[in-house]
């Protein structure tokens, strides 16, 4: 095959799955600490993108749509947690799934209510091309590695060098002891949970540009993200990152040799690593308390 | 007192069934014939998911995996070989009992929580090898249309709508019967233990893989049933039916009905099929009550409408009987 048209699949991949990576990386967050799943990460999502949207036709800077998103993303998923989580973090999985179903199904009936239901189109903020290693490549997927990347850097030294980061940390393992110690686990809760918003918010806002807005975007990437979660194991950044890049190059490695490959071949794999390891690439045995 | 003993009990075992079955009978007096049509199949449809749920404790995000591979098994008989509906309908039995017994072995090894999601993956996957990868046989997005090609049958014939009734009402009949009678057995107790306490039940000598893959078989079965059943209903299938915007549908059903309880999945069928018609007509915008209700029903105690309504009728209904069955009835 033409290493060019390789190489490009391969920037492809790689920003696809900074776009899962950004989303995965929340949900590992909350189920590691508070062992909830959230799908309702998917809804900020949604919301990043719409507000991304907006701003950037009403300013016509694409930068403010990108924060303003992230601004709301974050407002919204506190208050979300405020509301609902706040009362469930105490439940079974199971109740945290569904629960957090009808957050984002709610969630989805107000978009529709907002905006409507037909796709918006986001315009690229620059549509120029960068020349790498003799291939043109669009330049906003490189901004969306980099901000992944940013991001995952970002979040390891907050996790490994602030108290709240190692408060975090060690709930995952124990949140019993992270209570006896006199840390407020309720905040960190909270913190948690709006970092997840926050960045499912800013993963949506990067992706708008490059797919349309609808009302249904969440749904669409659901599968995709879990898939990601579940390869990677839940609870886990470095598992998160290394599946969220084996999906990326997947989806778009296989689309270029057949078509349909690209939607099904991940799950296969999913399927495949969970019969070797049924907790996922990096995932631990951990269960409920 | 003068009936005797046996009779007394086999009424008692299936009053509630009749019950349920005359108010669905008395709805089609007053309710359109297609809305009818829609609960009876849906109840069916939901009720593995919620058999699943609350007696086996595993959720299920991917039912309709199952409910497509019925209507696609029943699809390929009636669009390429024959024309008999009932052999059509037989054939979605099988291919949802084989589809169960293939990946049941490696899905109940998991998790509750993998669980769900490798099952919402696997919805997905039928999905897109329904749409996409074996678009030449399945005709991709336009789905297989065979509503001419099914014959008339002798007694009841089934590709009329009013009889489609009878016959779906007398299958959902069925269906609750086993679902009841399931209950009763050693095998419905052995799922509600490997439920609540999968160690205590090994150490009984059960083996909780076998019991769980024999549920799994037996839910995902009549998730098939009911694929079928739409499928010669419409007399056209479309990967539409497996869609990932639709993998929730049964789990709200049930939740909205009362996860676990018999007639549950009746009821959220009702509420469910009826608020999406009524809401859709006025606002055009069903999720956002839905979302929010379903929120509520959980955050209330997530027992549902009739997880709500059945104690209450009870003690309406019964009021002069021992209040010591209701008791137990409850804790149940």
């Amino acid at each position: 095959m033409d290493t060019s048209l390789l190489f490009s699949g391969f920037i492809f991949g790689l920003s696809i799955g900074s776009i899962y990576f950004l989303m995965a990386i929340g949900l590992s967050l909350c189920f590691g600490l508070m062992r909830v799943i959230s799908l309702d990460q998917l809804l900020y999502y949604s919301v990043g993108a719409y507000i991304a949207y907006s701003v950037s036709l009403a300013t016509g800077s694409f930068g403010l749509g990108l924060i303003a998103a992230v601004a709301v993303g974050g407002v919204v998923s506190l208050a979300i947690e405020r509301m609902v989580f706040r009362r469930i973090y105490e439940r079974d999985l199971t109740f945290s799934m569904i629960t957090s179903f009808g957050v984002l199904l709610g969630g989805v009936g107000v978009i529709k209510f907002f905006w409507g239901l037909v796709p918006r189109p986001v315009p690229l903020p620059f549509s120029a091309q960068v020349d790498l290693l003799g291939t043109d490549v669009p330049a906003y997927r490189l901004l969306v590695v980099a901000v992944a990347a940013a991001v995952y850097i970002g979040i390891w030294l907050f996790l490994n060098r602030t108290v709240t980061g190692k408060a975090i940390r060690a709930g995952i393992e124990s949140v019993e002891h992270v209570e006896g110690l006199g840390i407020n686990v309720a905040r960190l809760f909270t913190t948690t949970f709006v970092i997840a918003g926050t960045l499912s918010a800013l993963a949506g806002a990067l992706h708008a540009p490059l797919i349309m807005v609808d009302p249904h975007m969440g749904l669409e990437v659901l599968a995709f993200v879990f898939m990601v979660v579940i390869i990677g194991g839940l609870g886990s950044i470095k598992g998160t990152l290394v599946s969220a890049f084996i999906v990326g190059q997947v989806v778009s490695i296989g689309s270029l040799i057949y078509a349909p490959l690209a939607q099904v071949a991940p799950f296969v794999i999913m399927l495949l690593i969970l019969l070797v390891k049924p907790t996922g690439l990096y995932g631990s045995a951990l269960l409920k308390k | 007192m003068n009936r005797g003993p046996t009779l007394r009990k086999a009424w008692a075992w299936w009053w509630g069934i009749l019950l349920a079955f005359m108010l669905i009978a008395g709805m089609r007096l007053v309710l359109p014939l297609p809305f009818v049509n829609e609960i009876l199949i849906f109840s069916i449809y939901a009720i593995g998911c919620s058999f699943l749920l609350g007696k086996v404790g595993f959720i299920s995000f991917g039912q309709p995996a199952y409910l497509a591979v019925g209507a696609y098994a029943t699809a390929f008989y009636l669009f390429y070989f024959g024309t008999n509906p009932y052999i059509g309908i037989l054939w979605g039995l099988a291919a949802g009992c084989a589809a169960a017994l293939l990946v049941g072995p490696l899905f109940v090894r998991l998790r509750s929580d993998y669980f769900a999601l490798v099952n919402l993956a696997l919805a997905v996957i039928v999905f897109y090898l329904m749409q996409k990868v074996l678009a030449p046989i399945t005709k991709g997005d336009n789905g297989l249309w065979f509503l001419t090609n099914m014959t008339s049958t002798p007694v009841l014939d089934i590709t009329q709508p009013q009889q489609f009734f009878i016959f779906a009402f007398l299958v959902g009949l069925v269906v609750w019967a086993f679902y009841k009678y399931l209950d009763d057995t050693i095998f419905g107790a052995c799922c509600l233990a490997t439920k609540i306490n999968e160690d205590k039940l090994q150490f009984l000598g059960y083996s909780n893989f076998r019991i769980r893959l024999a549920a799994f078989v037996i839910a995902n079965t009549t998730t098939a049933l009911a694929g079928s059943l739409y499928a010669v209903y419409l007399g056209a299938v479309s990967p539409e039916i497996t869609a990932p915007s639709r993998t929730a549908d049964p789990v709200i059903v049930i939740l909205l009905g009362g996860v676990g309880t018999l007639y549950g999945p009746i009821v959220g069928s009702v509420a469910y099929t009826g608020m999406k018609d009524v809401i859709s007509k006025l606002i055009g915008n069903w999720e956002m009550v839905i979302g929010p209700l379903l929120v509520i029903i959980m955050l209330a105690g997530e027992k549902g409408i009739w997880g709500t309504l059945e104690p209450w009728l009870k003690n309406v209904l019964f009021r002069r009987r021992n209040t010591a069955a209701d008791d137990r009835d409850e804790a149940r």
